[in-house]
């Protein structure tokens, strides 16, 4: 892969006739070791390129990635896309993409080429990682390191073209200390200096050893003090709420919602495609728009939808950056620190929860918001500020606005998390929570 | 797929052993297709994919490695299994012996006929079928501000070798449908979404009748938001039409059934497992309750002849006479667990590994009609659809929320309910079946486990069942 074959590409759809063209080349090498009951279990390796390739003809629009870069291919894969486009039926809300050319700024942080280099001491990251959950107390712990180079070349028939190199590298274990006891912590980074899975293994034994002889919970409102982990998996579905996309087709709570009260004025919630050393971070969107910091929600008020160039001329606004290869998309989501440390929300709490992890966050009407998520891990009793004791057996059952409403405390320090559920980096700290409703079966 | 991959396959399985696997396999995968969605009656996205790539799977001093790559030729190939070897050495300290159940050496060669080849339809024959259901939409003038609709269709080919001799060459057509849509009525709102898919060609998409279904669909919604009731709560009889049972025969018993989950291997992702080897042979439900899982019904989502490792599928009788019967194995959990696989081995493609999957897990049929089912409910709630669900890690815990459903009285259908909710256990669930209708009713999905996530088209069913005395909330 180089540029000049994604410039080739570009070039050769518009000899073809297309009016807009955009292709992403990318290089890959991705790697994991998956652990199993404190003992490695598989050792993955993937190689591979691909080009991504985006046409317009006449306001119709057309998608294709070439996975086999032969010449011979790469030339029956432009002229077929063509030839599909222009039997697609027009799509009168389609703008066009950016005009560059564009100046860019490096995001700071987001390659290291040590990671590529990992070999022998990924397994050390592994056993480090073990070893800390079971000093903890744990038994047994199982999860994966997952680390991986990329490189992107990224040209537009409107002048844009960019290269980037990223690199990220993630560790995800549940440790165990009996049938029903455990904790699960993940650490994500897209360098080797800010990256401790011997953290993460402490944590997960820790909650694990915590968590023993659960009893059963009981149905109520509670106020919930969410881990940064749990609380990624919701502000991961939060952020997706923002996309336009999302809006239009029905899978977003924010319908209806710009410029209106959608969270207590604690809450201010960004996404930032320029946020140093965070996973998902780029100079530029898909047709080329340097990235930015989007305040998505701002004192609890909704200020924005995420858009590329034709989404935004159809609302008449600016594009936000947000330009996957059809529909805007998150770059991450930042909930912006608060004052209190971690124990003071703590103190906050007379009668209430403190979770872990949470996982199956499904709805039951995604325009209403109304849907359940299931605790799982530690979940802890808090009486007075205090931890009483471990619980099982729980379900959340609320409202994602209702939620996002009550929540009264925010702690000071952010974390970054990627997980098994959370597909775009999430950076956020401890979050409180009132009355969330929690139900569980009879 | 031709010959090239097939070759280049063998010449891995060739080189891993030459290089001192153990054990070593091929997935060679060729897939062919296009996708279409339509949001708010405008063409949102059209393209197709050509994907084709390797995956190898090699046992070396006991650990297991598996790589995958696009870019086919032999030098980045043997680049990946030398790498693999090294890394399978060095870690050997913390590594599991990883050991295989034997298997028959099978060579075979199968394919599903497509009476019209979604290849040979043209593309816009395939919008406009997305475009009559946004026709027949607003003619009914129902308000749904919001639709979104989505067809594909894809041709997999496969080619899988291995050390043992074991040669197998599927191809399978699949065609698939999504739909959200959003139904309103005096400020209030009402969602269903709906997955349909099945292996064959484009005379499935034709027999689905899609703006018919989801017309109808559209208006059970309307239905239950102008004229639904609030659902009774506390202990009444639940009868659950098959889109219920089905998902709850995928959540409850094929996903704890799974051996690999049992022994610890799904921990860090999709969890573990209430169930344990010792409970083979417990009784979990009345003598008339019989749970398969089988990749081999004609035409479903999860069809496949061999898995992938190369092992002839078949029919598993998960629990048979109400009694657990059997797990779901690959050829690791098999060897564990002192037995043989039964061919329960997918991976969603060339880029990850097989790991243990449900294909089509259903109930079998019983012998009373609806009809007869529902005449004997006093006081109960007729579910016939859902929309939010989950269940904890361990497959416990779980929810159902009624979408479309109907108040019963003295044994008859009498008005729509809102939102029902069954939150109950696996153990209740299953102890509370009372009854089981005579016609099975498939449905759809994307089941997700592993890391990466890996998503396998399934099929999940069963009749209309009848739950005796249990709790809405």
């Amino acid at each position: 892969m180089d540029f000049d074959l994604v410039e080739k590409i570009v070039k050769r759809s518009k000899e073809l006739g297309a009016d807009d063209v955009v292709a992403i080349g990318e290089e890959f090498r991705k790697w994991q070791i998956k652990f199993v009951n404190n003992r490695i279990a598989t050792g993955m390796s993937s190689y591979g390129n691909e080009v991504s390739l985006f046409v317009s003809k006449d306001k119709r629009i057309g998608v294709t990635t070439i996975k086999n870069l032969s010449k011979r291919n790469i030339e029956e894969s432009i002229s077929k896309l063509l030839r599909f486009t222009r039997k697609m039926q027009p799509n009168p809300e389609y703008y066009g993409i950016a005009s560059g050319p564009f100046r860019y700024k490096v995001v700071e942080g987001i390659y290291d080429g040590r990671i590529g280099k990992l070999e022998e001491r990924a397994v050390d990251f592994v056993e480090s990682g073990i070893n800390a959950a079971l000093q903890e107390g744990a038994t047994r712990a199982s999860g994966v390191l997952r680390y991986n180079i990329k490189s992107e070349f990224l040209v537009t028939s409107n002048n844009v073209t960019a290269t980037e190199r990223s690199s990220g590298i993630y560790f995800s274990i549940r440790a165990l200390a009996d049938k029903d006891a455990s904790g699960h912590k993940v650490c994500c980074s897209t360098s080797l200096s800010d990256f401790s899975p011997e953290k993460a293994g402490s944590e997960a034994g820790r909650i694990a050893k915590m968590a023993l002889n659960p009893v059963m919970g009981d149905a109520g409102r509670y106020d919930v003090i969410f881990d940064p982990y749990p609380f990624a998996n919701l502000l991961n579905i939060v952020m997706d709420s923002a996309s336009i996309f999302s809006v239009e087709a029905g899978f977003s709570f924010f319908t209806g919602k710009l410029n209106k009260r959608v969270a207590s004025n604690l809450v201010t919630l960004v996404d930032d495609g320029r946020m140093p050393r965070c996973l998902s971070s780029s100079k530029c969107d898909a047709e080329g728009v340097p990235t930015r910091r989007n305040v998505v929600i701002e004192k609890g008020v909704l200020k924005t939808y995420l858009h590329n160039t034709s989404t935004a001329k159809k609302y008449g606004v600016k594009t936000t950056a947000n330009a996957g290869l059809l529909a805007p998309k998150p770059w991450n989501a930042i909930l912006e620190k608060g004052k209190h440390k971690e124990e003071e929300l703590f103190k906050e709490v007379k009668k209430g929860l403190y979770i872990t992890n949470l996982w199956y966050t499904r709805f039951q009407n995604y325009e209403r918001g109304d849907f359940s998520t299931i605790p799982r891990d530690g979940i802890f009793l808090v009486e007075k500020g205090e931890i009483k004791k471990s619980l099982k057996g729980i379900r959340l059952s609320d409202n994602m606005l209702r939620m996002l409403q009550n929540l009264a405390g925010i702690s000071r320090k952010q974390e970054q998390i990627l997980g098994w559920e959370v597909e775009i980096p999430v950076i956020t700290p401890h979050v409180l929570v009132k009355a969330v409703q929690v139900t569980k079966p009879e | 797929m031709g010959v090239f991959m097939e070759e280049l396959a063998d010449f891995a399985v060739n080189y891993a052993v030459g290089r001192g696997a153990d054990y070593a396999e091929a997935r060679a995968e060729r897939s062919e297709g296009t996708s279409f969605s339509v949001k708010n009656g405008v063409l949102h996205a059209a393209g197709f994919e050509r994907e084709e790539g390797i995956g190898i799977r090699l046992i070396v001093g006991g650990a297991m490695r598996f790589v995958s790559t696009n870019e086919l030729n032999k030098k980045v190939i043997t680049e990946l299994i030398d790498r693999a070897v090294r890394s399978g050495r060095s870690s050997a300290r913390i590594a599991s012996k990883i050991n295989f159940s034997k298997a028959p050496r099978e060579k075979a060669e199968y394919e599903v006929k497509q009476r019209v080849r979604s290849s040979d339809v043209d593309s816009k024959g395939k919008i406009e079928e997305l475009f009559e259901i946004e026709g027949e939409l607003k003619e009914s003038k129902l308000s749904i501000p919001a639709r979104f609709f989505s067809l594909s269709d894809e041709v997999l080919c496969k080619y899988f070798v291995n050390s043992e001799g074991t040669r197998i060459k599927s191809t399978i057509p699949y065609v698939g449908f999504y739909s959200l849509i959003t139904v309103s009525e005096k400020g209030q709102t009402a969602q269903r979404s709906i997955q349909l898919g099945e292996t064959g060609g484009w005379e499935i998409v034709k027999g689905w009748s899609l703006p018919s279904r989801v017309l109808e669909e559209a208006k059970a919604v309307y239905n239950n938001l102008k004229n639904g009731k609030p659902a009774p709560k506390g202990k009444v009889d639940v009868v659950a039409a098959p889109e219920v049972v089905g998902i709850a025969m995928h959540e409850s018993v094929g996903h704890p059934y799974e051996a690999d989950r049992i022994l610890g291997r799904e921990a860090a992702q999709a969890g573990e497992s209430f169930m344990t080897p010792e409970m083979i042979g417990k009784r979990i439900a009345k003598e008339f309750v019989d749970v398969v899982d089988d990749p081999t019904v004609p035409g479903s989502a999860g069809y496949f002849l061999f898995d992938d490792e190369g092992v002839r599928a078949r029919r598993k009788y998960l629990i048979k006479n109400g009694v657990i019967n059997e797990l779901l194995h690959n050829r690791e959990t098999a060897f564990s667990l002192n037995t043989e696989s039964n061919g329960s081995a997918r991976a969603m493609d060339y880029a990850c590994e097989p790991i243990v999957r449900m294909s089509n897990t259903f109930l079998l049929p019983g012998e009373l009609s609806e009809e007869e089912i529902i005449e004997e409910v006093k006081l109960g709630v007729y579910m016939k659809s859902f929309m939010e669900w989950n269940i904890d890690d361990k497959r416990v815990n779980e929810r159902y929320v009624g979408c479309e459903a109907y108040l019963i009285e003295k044994g008859e259908i009498t008005h729509p309910v809102k939102k029902p909710v069954l939150e109950t256990t696996t153990f209740d669930f299953f102890s509370s079946i009372d009854a089981v209708g005579d016609e099975v009713g498939y449905y759809a999905g994307t089941c997700g486990k592993g890391e990466p996530m890996q998503g396998v088209p399934v099929w999940m069913g069963g009749p209309v069942v009848k739950l005796k005395g249990v709790r809405l909330g």
